[in-house]
């Protein structure tokens, strides 16, 4: 068994912490702050080709798979965004480039994927409803056909990044919930034109206030008559379920990889505090009620990484990948939010002041618990997928 | 055109640099190594003339093996081959020996336009392309913010406190430029990919016909005596204006001889 990343991982490691080299973390506090997308990196990624990597070659691409998407989101991560940065890689080159290279047909592969290889486009995600968030295949967002069109009505919410999306993967019921056999049928997931949406005023959106992630502003999208052509059902009519999976476990894989990312920047800022810091005459780190939360931290996050290195490389192996992308999901998330929670205690008072990062490391961690799937779905999945346990919903 | 472009590995200047208490060189091991960043522009600077006049351009670095990151970021930008000058006589060769050493190299491996960064980041001299110019007994251009060749005609622009002079020479010449010149690129995926395919030639001084009597520490011309560390920043003057804050400010430029 080799450990060892392959090459082109390695290359992706050192060409997007070069860039990264160039941001430091007041960079990232004040987009943050500033609830501004970071543009000047999203510019230097789509320069180098960073942003297409899993796009393949003949579309302008670089013909890699999910996990140099995910080593790459996780040096983003890891070079002091945190959590902020997440989305850059999670919305157009995870939601969009990896589901059309898989699902999209040569026409949608051509119109869109050499845009998207350079950022040019970019893609958002729109799955979950008010009333259906764990509970997915209970949407109710209906694609009616018409003719040749379909026409669309329904609300969506927890859709990040409208503002910036060319495209919309827009995700429907073509046969309701309650007819559906298996449950799992009679989803249709069709490709929306944003910006002529809006201008036709079938689709509109709403940012919701939110406490953390604010370089990009998640919304509430109402959808009335939207009118789709039938060219622009991505995989197939009534099966969406199966470009649905191909959706969810890289974004499971890709959001670990941020929390990852995220948890070795608060790792690093608790030990560097309990190296400085000084207190009876010595630094607090030498004492190990101090020294053994960050260690437990450390040995969390090289265990979460093995499994979410596995997920992806099962996924770009075309192997089942859902027990691991949910584990490391579960786990990077967790080390995210200890890492977070052990730098923070050691930060002692001084945690509680917006002077240092370990505030907006904290709230960016605690996302993670929830999103874009709960921790109790995760462990239900498990329990009842893998274990074998009974249903209790 | 025949572009080599010299290019040092320097310690990270975003960590604390040190010097060794024995010989009192730098400590190459105390810190990341990283490119010049000046060299970065001069690398960038090669690849645009290559791409508007064609040619070939050759990475040149001297250091110790650590050296090959350095060279390897160098050809993930875009530079075709490199070529590395690594020899344990080397280390501690101050300017002067350094230049010889390089010119050597030089003229072993052949070049219509040498380019480097102005200075580096960790001795910061400055004076290395003149020095190189005189050895190869080329015209040197140095401080550039924009170089120009139509056939064998060389023009820059060379930055000066009242704005540019403009300096013309032929070909061969060694050139340095400065960070107003471009923008370098970052490597691409691609780049990355690619540099770890490109030919690299490791030489050691009698490769290269380099006498070991004139580099290494022993024969440097200049001598670090003595070191410390840089005294904390004394606190700052206050004047508090109670009506005479403007006559106290220009004081105290008199008496730094501002005014």
């Amino acid at each position: 068994m080799d450990f060892s990343l392959p090459e082109s991982a390695q290359a992706v490691q050192r060409g997007v912490a070069d860039i990264c080299s160039h941001y430091d973390m007041a960079y990232w506090e004040r987009c943050e702050a500033g609830k501004r997308w970071p543009e000047e990196v999203w510019e230097d990624l789509a320069k180098g080709g960073w942003l297409g990597l899993a796009v393949p070659e003949e579309y302008g691409g670089a013909g890699q798979g999910l996990l140099e998407l995910a080593v790459a989101t996780e040096t983003l991560s890891a070079s002091g965004s945190a959590g902020g940065s997440a989305f850059t890689y999670v919305l157009t080159p995870g939601f969009g480039a990896m589901t059309l290279a898989r699902h999209g047909t040569p026409e949608q592969k051509a119109a869109l994927l050499p845009g998207l290889a350079t950022g040019e486009l970019e893609t958002c995600f729109a799955l979950t409803e008010p009333d259906a968030g764990s509970n997915s295949l209970a949407i109710s967002t209906f694609a009616r056909e018409d003719g040749s069109d379909f026409v669309v009505n329904g609300q969506k919410i927890w859709i990040t990044g409208v503002q910036r999306a060319t495209w919309m993967l827009l995700v429907t019921r073509t046969i309701p919930a309650a007819e559906a056999r298996p449950r799992t049928n009679g989803m249709t997931v069709f490709l929306v034109n944003v910006p002529e949406a809006v201008a036709a005023g079938q689709l509109s959106y709403r940012p919701i206030p939110k406490m953390g992630a604010n370089t990009t502003p998640s919304n509430m999208v109402f959808i009335d008559d939207l009118r789709v052509p039938a060219t622009n059902v991505l995989g197939e009519l009534h099966g969406g379920a199966t470009v649905l999976w191909d959706v969810l476990n890289p974004e499971r894989i890709l959001l670990g990889a941020s929390a990852l990312g995220g948890a070795e920047v608060a790792l690093r800022a608790g030990v560097d505090y309990a190296k400085q810091r000084e207190v009876f005459g010595r630094p607090i780190g030498s004492n190990q009620a101090i020294a053994f939360p960050l260690a437990q931290v450390k040995a969390k996050i090289e265990l979460a990484r093995l499994m979410l290195y596995k997920a992806a490389w099962s996924f770009d192996n075309g192997l089942p990948c859902g027990t691991e992308a949910n584990i490391a999901k579960l786990t990077a998330s967790q080390a995210a939010w200890e890492a977070a929670d052990a730098a923070f205690q050691t930060h002692g008072g001084m945690a509680y002041s917006l002077e240092y990062p370990v505030a907006r490391l904290l709230t960016d961690a605690r996302i993670g618990k929830i999103a874009p799937v709960t921790e109790e779905l995760l462990l239900n999945y498990l329990a009842t997928q893998v274990l074998g346990l009974p249903r209790s919903f | 055109m025949n572009i080599v472009v010299c290019v040092k590995q320097v310690p990270d200047t975003a960590t604390e640099r040190k010097l060794r208490s024995d010989d009192k060189t730098l400590d190459r091991d105390a810190a990341d190594g990283v490119v010049n960043e000046l060299d970065e522009y001069a690398v960038e600077e090669a690849l645009r003339l290559k791409e508007a006049h064609g040619g070939e351009v050759t990475v040149l670095s001297m250091g110790p093996a650590k050296a090959t990151e350095t060279i390897r970021k160098a050809l993930a930008m875009g530079a075709d081959k490199a070529v590395h000058l690594s020899d344990d006589a080397l280390r501690g060769s101050d300017a002067l020996s350094t230049s010889y050493a390089l010119a050597e190299t030089l003229k072993k491996i052949g070049f219509d336009l040498v380019i480097l960064g102005s200075e580096s980041t960790d001795a910061r001299t400055g004076v290395l392309a003149a020095m190189l110019a005189e050895r190869l007994g080329t015209p040197q251009l140095t401080l550039a913010n924009k170089v120009e060749v139509d056939g064998s005609a060389i023009a820059i622009q060379r930055v000066t406190d009242y704005g540019y002079d403009k300096v013309e020479a032929s070909l061969p010449a060694v050139v340095s430029v400065v960070e107003k010149i471009n923008e370098p690129r970052y490597p691409s995926f691609k780049g990355i990919m690619a540099a770890k395919k490109k030919p690299v030639e490791t030489l050691a001084i009698g490769d290269a016909e380099i006498s070991a009597d004139q580099v290494g520490l022993a024969s440097a011309w200049s001598e670090v005596v003595d070191f410390a560390a840089a005294p904390p920043r004394a606190a700052g003057t206050v004047v508090k204006d109670e009506g005479d804050g403007g006559v106290k400010a220009a004081e105290f430029l008199a008496s730094k001889k501002f005014v």
